[in-house]
């Protein structure tokens, strides 16, 4: 039903061409399956603010939580497909949505642009007896499965964070899970775990000003804090994590597959020069965002690896039972 | 130089501009407060997305602090008007608030929790200027076993939460409203609980339907049982002095629900709602004569109030200091700060010293607004009390609809809204108290998934429960509250002296 509605639309966005070439005509709705505020949300705030400039029409941030964000990226999935409704997601949620049973379609049914990289950190407590990456990883392989870490739950950025430490050391780890990173933050702060990997903006000024102990990023290369502040990638003290790397969340903007080429390429031209933007740059820089613009076809094909790796890393612990295979996930 | 970033402050919302738009963030925020299903976190969070494009930071952050102190101050006069709490904060008003105002005392009881709410504010406000740094070592002694008796604690004063004095009804109200907490995704293993495959289930059943059904529908019902009052309440002026003796006789009891909600309030994950119920056991629990708590003591709305808008500025100090929200609203606001440009937690007091005291200021004139523009409100909605019931209650039943369904914009919580109105109507019936309810639900996801991570932690141990100082005490004083709930203390006390 759904394809013939999307095979339908298709038809009559070929049939009249006049349609297309006037887009927008009308406010666009960006929906962010998440609430106001949120780091997807400021991200989507910020690249919509640009896009809406190029396109000359306004673009409304519709927040819509719920479902760990699978309730608004099923709403855009299943509204009509007008080129008026996009969806902004953070893609280790957005590429694993098969997996929890959601939907069918995975993200090569999007067109998708991707915009930003946050990598992880691997935080401890400032009192912790671990000062470098390599302590940590030896403690892990001394005690296996009791050093804990500190997560915002299953299938958090933090636990695919903390799955990459579990393969580098090649032993386990004892998974806490909090509701939501604050709290695992917070527990990392006084002390209650002995490591936290969740998303390195998460607490970017707490291991400035000393508060916790950054011993490495999950990025491929190294990143400046702050001036003379620099978070080691885990690639310098262990060159074989290449293969899991980068690990962090990335997020981007998508449509569902469909729309005629012409409106694609006025999203095209709005996107790029929305991630060009000073305000947007700035706002990535504060956050320690990796700006890393990537086309409709740039984004599939890092999708490929990107989506295969989350998708095992939640398979293998379990969060999900549909096998990735069956949606041709690749192992890494 | 603290009293030149003051000075700067008030010199900022006194400007022509800024003081409107905090007086219009106050009036929205108290207007979404009062309509039951739009909270505090949900104004702040409309108005994040709203204040994106202002240009000036200082602005936004005025509007953003306004819509809080108003949201949380606002609540209180539906639930003292309707008996339908506005907001989560202010469901502990509802107990004394609305007897009183069906005793024609509207008027009054809505001065008292302005004032109140105003009066708890400044304080809290005292504290972050003062003892942020103290406090904020204080939030972080909190760890998952004290998190855990915390919310048995908060299960535990259910039994002196009704107004019959039933302890017991009390109990089984706040068990079924942590039973209703369990369903959903746990958040240790996020293993689906009591969900039957059902994806609505599966996210939970949200507070928020879960009170406006609870409160809601029974007065909306009770409007249209045969035979029920078709008089119209007379409105009994009102001595605005009267109100002050009644806050000033109270003081002690108003930094007393200071210190709670403040404390509450720093607490990460606790919120305004615990800080009301707190400061009301509080309040009920030290005070003499308390026989009539629950049937219009103006002693509850004091309590009640001042310690939901103490947890403001409480939860505001994680905030600055660590970048940790204390409480969902103070999220919301965390994110929207960082939206403008500024960036609380440690390096604050570095990168931009006069926030702290921006903040500090903009909380003290938003909650002086509050009071002025809510009494003046007031003036308007008491008169909903004169309004007939049977063409009121129809407005109040579609307001209790859409407030359901805007939350997520998700008809399944109209649903669940519906669900428990009628376990509402039902335990109306035979004098359960709804409540205990509302605090299980609350408290219930905190103290499941906090014994369990516990006990995670220290593989499967209770030993390290005894090795924390404020657990212990929590845990003693969860003993004490069992043993003179259930008369067992009474009984211990009886038996000592006979034996001597």
């Amino acid at each position: 039903m759904k394809r013939t509605l999307a095979l339908l639309s298709l038809a009559v966005s070929f049939a009249c061409p006049a349609w297309s070439a006037d887009w927008p005509n009308r406010n666009i709705n960006l929906t962010v399956p998440y609430g106001a505020g949120g780091t997807t949300d400021l991200t989507a705030r910020s690249i919509a603010s640009g896009m809406s400039k190029v396109l000359g029409a306004t673009i409304n941030v519709v927040n819509t939580p719920g479902a760990g964000g699978s309730a608004g990226s099923l709403n855009v999935q299943n509204a009509k497909l007008d080129g008026y409704s996009l969806l902004a997601n953070g893609l280790l949620a957005f590429t694993t949505m098969p997996l929890n049973g959601y939907t069918e379609k995975t993200f090569r049914d999007w067109d998708i642009w991707i915009a930003t990289y946050a990598p992880n950190g691997i935080i401890v407590p400032a009192n912790s007896p671990y000062n470098t990456i390599t302590d940590l990883i030896n403690a892990i392989k001394a005690k296996p499965g009791q050093i804990t870490a500190g997560t915002a739950g299953i299938g958090s950025g933090g636990h695919f964070g903390a799955e990459v430490i579990k393969a580098v050391a090649g032993a386990d780890y004892k998974h806490i899970t909090y509701q939501g990173g604050g709290p695992a933050v917070t527990a990392t702060l006084s002390g209650e775990v002995d490591f936290c990997p969740q998303l390195l903006a998460e607490y970017k000024d707490l291991i400035i000003s000393g508060k916790v102990k950054g011993l490495a990023s999950l990025s491929e290369s190294d990143i400046e804090l702050a001036p003379g502040k620099v978070l080691p990638s885990i690639l310098k003290s262990f060159p074989d994590a290449k293969k899991y790397l980068p690990m962090g969340e990335v997020t981007g903007i998508m449509i569902p597959k469909g729309l005629p080429e012409d409106i694609l390429k006025k999203i095209d031209a709005a996107f790029e020069s929305a991630v060009k933007e000073k305000e947007f740059l700035d706002f990535a820089a504060v956050r320690s965002f990796t700006v890393m613009p990537k086309g409709r076809a740039e984004s599939q094909a890092f999708l490929e690896t990107f989506a295969g790796r989350a998708a095992y890393i939640l398979y293998d612990a379990g969060a999900v039972t549909v096998d990735p295979a069956k949606y041709g996930f690749k192992r890494p | 130089m603290t009293f030149q970033y003051l000075l700067d402050a008030c010199l900022n919302v006194l400007s022509p501009a800024n003081f409107l738009m905090l007086a219009a963030a106050v009036l929205a925020g108290l207007i979404m407060g009062m309509l039951p299903g739009l909270s505090a976190t949900m104004a702040i969070a409309l108005l994040t997305g709203l204040t994106y494009n202002v240009g000036d930071h200082q602005t936004a952050i005025i509007a953003l602090l306004g819509v809080y102190v108003g949201a949380i101050s606002g609540g209180c006069q539906s639930a003292i008007l309707l008996n339908i709490p506005g907001t989560p904060a202010s469901a502990a008003t509802a107990l004394d608030g609305f007897p009183m105002a069906r005793q024609g005392n509207g008027g009054l009881a809505i001065f008292i929790a302005t004032t109140a709410s105003c009066l708890g504010t400044i304080l809290s406000v005292i504290f972050v200027l003062t003892l942020t740094p103290l406090l904020t070592s204080f939030a972080l002694k909190f760890a998952s076993w004290e998190f855990f008796f915390l919310s048995i604690f908060g299960i535990l004063i259910c039994g002196t939460l009704t107004a019959r004095g039933n302890a017991l009804k009390g109990w089984i109200s706040g068990i079924c409203g942590l039973l209703t907490a369990q369903i959903g995704l746990d958040t240790v293993d996020t293993f689906a609980r009591f969900s039957y495959g059902n994806v609505n289930m599966m996210s939970g059943i949200q507070l928020i339907p879960v009170m406006i059904g609870l409160f809601g529908f029974p007065e909306i019902v009770k409007a249209f049982k045969s035979g029920s009052e078709a008089k119209v309440l007379q409105l009994t002026s009102f001595n605005i002095l009267k109100g002050f003796r009644i806050v000033r006789d109270n003081i002690v009891g108003v930094v007393r629900s200071a210190f709670i909600g403040v404390g509450v309030g720093i607490i990460p994950g606790v919120g305004e709602d615990v800080g009301g119920w707190l400061s009301y056991w509080a309040m009920k629990a030290s005070g003499r004569n308390t026989d009539g708590f629950g049937k219009g003591d103006p002693r509850g709305i004091v309590a009640a109030e001042t310690g939901n808008n103490a947890c403001v500025g409480g939860a505001i100090i994680p905030v600055l200091s660590l970048a940790v929200p204390g409480s969902a609203p103070a999220a919301v606001l965390m994110a929207a700060f960082f939206m403008h440009n500024y960036r609380p937690g440690p390096l604050l007091m570095t990168e931009s010293p006069e926030f702290l005291y921006n903040v500090a200021v903009y909380l003290v004139f938003a909650s002086v607004l509050m009071w002025l523009i809510a009494l003046g409100m007031a003036r308007v909605t008491v008169r909903v009390l004169t309004v007939n019931k049977k063409l009121l209650m129809p407005v109040v039943f579609l307001l209790c609809v859409v407030g359901a369904y805007l939350i997520n914009y998700n008809l399944f919580d109209v649903k669940v809204m519906f669900f428990f109105g009628l376990i509402g109507l039902a335990m109306s019936y035979m004098n359960v108290p709804a409540a205990p309810f509302i605090l299980g639900v609350v408290l219930g996801s905190m103290a499941d998934s906090n014994l369990r991570r516990a006990l995670r932690l220290s593989d499967g141990s209770f030993l390290p429960l005894f090795e924390r100082p404020i657990s212990v005490a929590f845990l003693i004083v969860c003993v004490l509250m069992i043993l003179s709930q259930t008369g067992l203390l009474a009984w211990l006390r009886g038996k000592v002296k006979r034996e001597r």
